[in-house]
């Protein structure tokens, strides 16, 4: 039986072959049916198809017209006050007008390396563990499900049992420990992720190499599985510190929202520019022009997070370059 | 060597564990705080329709009609956006498209929810108003804000689900003569399917989840969302603004709504859970 490769219904004739049968036809008002309602079938596919792929097209450029829109507007509103010295260094004016916001940057990045010093060891052991010395089985499963459940608890939540637990139970009262102590919590499941993976990433063979040549698996992992993961490791790092920049939540009461003074020692109340914005929204009338502070602060800080972001990726692109991986 | 290789384990062991220890403590220290709602107030009245603190009223149904409104709100609007997204990604884009929107969806993810609700609360809040003749503020702007909030999450997962599927059965489709549109509708979503799934839900538990951006534009107040520029209540809104200044009871009761939170948000990883499971098991 041959078969027919070309895409038309080829009909000669009143014979049809259907099936290895040779069928007669009356006419040939069925072979137009069959044609007809393959090419109407067609049409109708190939229009779909034009109407979903516009449709497609529309939302994921809507969707990238937001973020366009969003960038645009805050730092089109805020701008020229984030970027003038006087803002930036100033000091916060409770009664009048011009004041900075140099307490609450200074706080912001305070509380990002407190929370990097002490979320990375916790974050890239139990990568470590979970990827080089578990096995897969009933623990694993117990970690992942305890990241997993830590990953989607609200960061509000966070806050309160940071108030609960750090704030007043171990009496550290509103200070950037609390806050870093249970941003770490928060941030944990992220670094975890991420350094999973970029140790996943390591081929299987600089172990064997490693181990074929006497080094046991602490070893392994600290000379060569970590330095290669080294890249994707510090790109996470980095990404976190920006959601620990922007987190206001987990941050209220656990460091504070307004303070005058630089935070010095970590176990001082502090004032990061997210729980700031909060605290301009809420007691804003205070000050006549803290619509202009506020603005300043929201651009400062997406301008944080933009440097952070871009950082993170020419973090990983000098990494690859100097160690000649290609990806 | 060997007790030292021992060493190194049990440390890293106890390390991983510290998520374990994490959630159990935040289960016990947020229960332990609202003990006394349960025995003061007692669950009917915790579960009723009721706010007034003054005459010993703490019910939080409110909050979790406010919280359902603008999470159902926020997913109607940023599902089809989300996946979208992703489907053009994965499937449409030009290679140069695809690195830029790769990068912008990441982007939106970075943008403080702070920020955000800022945005929302001077810029988005005032068109609403004059647009409805209407405070501006509540569950639309929510939903709005929300939407933005969970595309990243939504597209990203969605993102991974859709490369999972083998390109062999989407060449397949192809070689029999589908459409582009076909071979996506009838290979590429259902074989997707539960990933998509996990996707949307683990974007309702950022949706349930979020504070700071609503509660720049929910309102704010104690009433249910009549309208849908009426302003509300959320229960995480609530727990943000009132927790500074409650005592007692109403303090306790606030943490009985982080406690709601918190089982809400487990239960959405028991649900990926079993979902992921299933798919598994099918294979």
């Amino acid at each position: 039986m041959s078969i027919d490769l070309e895409s038309e219904v080829e009909i000669e004739g009143p014979e049809v072959e259907v099936a290895g049968y040779v069928r007669e036809l009356k006419d040939d008002r069925v072979e137009k049916i069959i044609q007809g309602s393959i090419a109407r079938n067609e049409k109708k596919a190939r229009i779909y198809d034009r109407v979903a792929t516009t449709v497609v097209w529309t939302l994921a450029l809507a969707g990238l017209g937001i973020l366009a829109f969003i960038i645009f507007v805050i730092l089109y509103r805020g701008i020229a006050t984030a970027l003038t010295p006087g803002f930036i260094f100033g000091k916060p004016e409770a009664m009048k007008e011009g004041g900075g916001i140099w307490p609450m940057v200074v706080s912001s990045f305070y509380l990002a390396l407190l929370t990097i010093a002490v979320v990375v060891p916790l974050g890239i052991g139990a990568a470590v563990y979970m990827t080089e010395f578990a096995r897969e089985g009933r623990i694993t499963g117990i970690v992942r499900f305890g990241a997993d459940s830590l990953a989607t608890v609200p960061s509000v939540v966070f806050g309160i049992f940071g108030m609960v637990l750090f704030v007043i139970y171990f009496g550290l009262g509103y200070s950037l420990l609390a806050g870093a102590l249970t941003l770490a919590l928060l941030n944990m499941p992220t670094v975890m992720r991420t350094t999973e993976e970029a140790i996943m990433a390591v081929p299987y063979s600089y172990r064997e190499a490693a181990m074929g040549l006497g080094a046991s698996r602490w070893e392994t992992v600290k000379k060569i599985v970590l330095p290669s993961a080294m890249p994707g490791i510090t790109t996470g790092v980095v990404l976190t510190m920006g959601r620990i920049v922007g987190e206001s939540a987990a941050v209220i009461y656990t460091v504070g929202l307004f303070v005058r003074k630089v935070p010095v020692s970590p176990l001082q109340p502090a004032a990061p520019m997210a729980a700031n914005i909060w605290h301009m929204y809420t007691e804003g009338a205070l000050v006549s022009d803290w619509m202009r502070v506020a603005n300043g602060e929201a651009a400062f800080l997406l301008l944080v997070v933009l440097v952070l972001n871009l950082g993170a990726r020419l973090i990983a692109r000098m990494y690859q370059k100097r160690l000649g991986m290609v990806k | 060597m060997i007790d030292r290789e021992w060493i190194v384990k049990k440390t890293l062991f106890v390390l991983a564990m510290i998520t374990v220890l994490g959630i159990i403590l935040i289960i016990f220290f947020v229960a332990r705080e609202s003990v006394p709602a349960f025995t003061e107030a007692g669950p009917a009245n915790l579960f009723s329709a009721t706010w007034n603190p003054q005459s010993g009223q703490y019910g939080m149904l409110i909050f979790l009609a406010g919280t359902l409104a603008t999470t159902v709100g926020g997913l109607l609007l940023g599902t089809p956006l989300a996946i979208g997204s992703a489907l053009f990604l994965t499937q449409m884009a030009p290679r140069r498209v695809r690195s830029i929107a790769t990068r912008g969806v990441e982007l939106l993810a970075g943008v403080p929810s702070i920020v955000l609700g800022w945005l929302g609360f001077t810029v988005m809040v005032p068109w609403i108003r004059s647009a409805t003749n209407s405070t501006g503020t509540g569950v639309l702007a929510a939903s709005i804000i929300l939407a933005i909030m969970v595309i990243p999450t939504i597209a990203t997962i969605s993102k991974d689900a859709l490369e999972a599927v083998p390109e062999s059965h989407i060449q397949a489709a192809l070689a029999m003569g589908a459409t582009r549109w076909q071979m996506i509708r009838r290979v590429l979503l259902p074989a997707a399917r539960p990933g998509l799934l996990v996707a949307i839900i683990l974007g309702m538990g950022r949706a349930i989840g979020e504070t700071m951006a609503v509660a720049l534009v929910i309102g704010p107040a104690t009433a249910f969302p009549t309208s849908l520029t009426t302003p509300t209540h959320t229960m995480t809104t609530k727990i943000l603004i009132e927790m500074g200044e409650s005592t007692g009871v109403q303090r306790s009761s606030l943490f009985a709504m982080g406690l709601v939170l918190l089982l809400l948000a487990m239960l959405l990883i028991l649900l990926v859970r079993a979902v992921t499971r299933q798919r598994e098991a099918a294979r």
